[in-house]
């Protein structure tokens, strides 16, 4: 090791302003993915996975009573696919931010003059890039393999897409809040998964709620992401009002922002 | 510029409590600007949740601490303006190389971009880490990462440096530089605060050190009046036989030196102040025993800080544990 050479005098910064703080956190999760694609391909795996299983498994449901009629069971399924998905790039960031807590950067973080905010907010905007990026794969791979024809055109996708990543963005601060309170990656990755399950499939997501049995309607009506299914699947179908859509971003916004104060709180918490 | 005007850290009857552990108690303690305090103890001591009050990432649950001149409770933000912190473990991102971790710090702290790129080259230049730089950080050693961390802590020249354990795991060229940095930095006017189980380590860097001990503080001291509490250097001599142990006690008696024998063991031990003590030690043995015999100078070791301060073992016996 060399020895200590004359420093550049001293620096006396006095910490970045809230944007800095935003963006320079931002771009290090982003550069993450960039050095490791392995994450990022993984990451992009799982919704195709279910695209693919779902859409042969399930595709005679369209023939099923109840089920819309004229409506493709393909058309159906997508929207409720991007939903799902865009909730789920908080599934796994969460628990990343887990263990970062424990002894990777965060723990340094803490001990620096910021925002505590800006670095849950910071991985919820890099969670929305990755989900962009995985929401335009789903929506191509669905046109170009298993024939997605929105009735709703491209711009319909587009749109149920972009609504997707907003509803996906606020309800993935569930598990950030999660993880800001239990703190232990196995336990968040178990809860998580937990209550995951009732918000992907006791939805509108796969079958017309009208099949379901009664307690379970009720359980589907109380579920946030049953809202922003419905407003996606409008838009795919090009059924949508401004109504539905108003509503699907004002139940998960009120759900993002109860969960990000209460995961601001236990970030801050300290052990 | 504050109102505790010289003094860098101030605590008044600081504890913690983790449910039913006492991990601190009643530490009180102040730090002039510009000083080194060096706080010793073994696993569990209380190092780590001491440190970590101070650098307001855990709160007292009583007691009050000053930093800064500020209160790290109530005024936590101030704290965090003023001090950098490195932990016991390494707080890095370990999926982006060196040199992404140190823009990282140096741009949340403040810094324009190229003012980040020139102060994190010259930290790692500083840490012998230029040839690694840009790699990314799960590849590096374990003493790399810690020189990492070193190196991320001392951009933008904190008033305050927490250094937690800096040296453990380090080999001993690196441990020598981290020494050197804190040296230089000390001399810079930069407060530091660092935790350690070696009494060598603490003696070398600290203007005071402050032994703590089941979470509380045992002792405090300049490193020359805790050594001269505990006791100097030891020459031990394990003898082969007790034939000449006789001649060899009265011999050293008329040297004044006062020399124990512990006839179980077959072990002679003499404290010695200085080379000439050993001199003679050595002529007396030479003079005396017949047989090849073994003699060796050992210094005081934390152990012995610990057992003459606290009366008590500072670590439970092996035998015990199994
Ligand atoms: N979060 C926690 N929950 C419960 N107990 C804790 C917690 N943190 C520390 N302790 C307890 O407090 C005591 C002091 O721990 P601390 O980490 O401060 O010791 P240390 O001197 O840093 O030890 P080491 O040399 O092993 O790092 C220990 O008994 C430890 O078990
Ligand atoms: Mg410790």
């Amino acid at each position: 090791m060399t020895a200590v050479g004359a420093p550049a005098g001293p620096a006396r910064w006095h910490g970045a302003g809230l944007g800095t703080q935003l963006w320079v956190l931002t771009a290090r999760v982003l550069r993450a993915y960039l050095l490791d694609p392995r994450l990022l391909v993984a990451n992009m795996l799982g919704p195709l996975l279910m695209l693919t299983m779902f859409s042969q498994m399930l595709g005679s449901l369209a023939r099923a009573p109840g089920f819309p009629a004229g409506v493709r069971y393909v058309d159906f399924l997508v929207p409720a696919l991007l939903i799902t998905s865009a909730m789920q790039q908080a599934f796994g960031s969460a628990v990343g931010l887990t263990l970062e807590m424990r002894d990777g950067i965060v723990a340094r973080l803490r001990a620096m003059p910021l925002w505590p905010g800006s670095v849950l907010l910071a991985r919820s905007l890099a969670d929305l890039v990755r989900g962009g990026l995985q929401l335009l794969l789903i929506l191509v791979l669905a046109a170009l393999v298993f024939g997605f024809r929105p009735p709703g055109g491209p711009a319909g996708a587009l749109a149920a897409g972009a609504l997707a990543l907003a509803v996906g963005c606020c309800l993935g601060w569930i598990f950030v809040a999660l993880a800001c309170w239990i703190r232990n990656a196995e336990l968040v990755q178990s809860v998580a998964g937990l209550l995951t399950f009732p918000m992907i499939f006791a939805s509108n997501a796969f079958v017309p709620v009208g099949g379901l049995p009664g307690w379970l309607r009720a359980v589907v009506r109380v579920n946030p992401a049953t809202y922003g299914i419905e407003a996606a699947r409008d838009l795919v179908l090009g059924v949508a009002t401004p109504g539905g859509v108003a509503i699907a971003l004002a139940v998960s916004a009120a759900v993002g922002i109860t969960a990000a104060a209460v995961a601001v709180r236990g970030f801050q918490r300290r052990p | 510029m504050t109102a505790v005007g010289d003094l860098a850290i101030e605590t008044a009857g600081v504890g913690r409590r983790f449910g039913a552990v006492h991990a601190l108690r009643d530490v009180t303690l102040s730090v002039p600007r510009g000083t080194v305090l060096g706080l010793l103890g073994h696993n569990g001591a209380g190092k780590s949740t001491l440190v970590n009050i101070l650098a307001t990432l855990c709160p007292p649950t009583s007691g009050t601490a000053r930093v800064a001149g500020f209160d790290t409770v109530r005024q936590g933000r101030q704290v965090r303006r003023r001090i950098a912190l490195t932990g016991q473990f390494a707080a890095l991102d370990e999926r982006i190389s060196g040199r992404d971790n140190l823009l990282l710090v140096a741009r949340l702290l403040g810094a324009g971009p190229r003012a980040a790129r020139r102060h994190a080259a010259e930290r790692l230049e500083m840490f012998d880490l230029t040839a690694a730089a840009d790699r990314v950080v799960r590849t590096y050693s374990g003493g790399m990462r810690r020189r990492l961390d070193l190196a991320a802590s001392t951009l933008g020249d904190p008033e305050v440096l927490f250094l937690d354990e800096p040296t453990t795991g380090l080999d001993p060229a690196a441990r020598i530089t981290t020494w050197r940095i804190v040296e230089h930095l000390a001399r810079e006017g930069t407060t530091v605060v660092l935790s350690t189980q070696y009494l060598e380590e603490a003696d070398r860097l600290a203007d005071t050190i402050c032994v703590l001990a089941s979470g509380r503080i045992v002792a405090t001291g300049p490193p020359a009046e805790l050594k001269a509490r505990v006791g100097g250097r030891v020459a031990t001599a394990r003898l082969p036989s007790a034939a000449a142990v006789t001649a060899v006690m009265r011999a050293l008696l008329e040297q004044g030196l006062g020399p124990e024998y512990d006839p179980g063991r077959g072990v002679l031990a003499v404290p010695v102040a200085g080379p000439r003590d050993l001199a003679n030690v050595a002529r007396v043995l030479d003079v005396h025993v017949a047989d090849a015999y073994e003699l060796s100078v050992t210094s005081p070791t934390l152990d012995d800080v610990y057992l003459s301060l606290t009366q008590q073992p500072a670590a439970p016996p092996r035998a015990a544990v199994r």
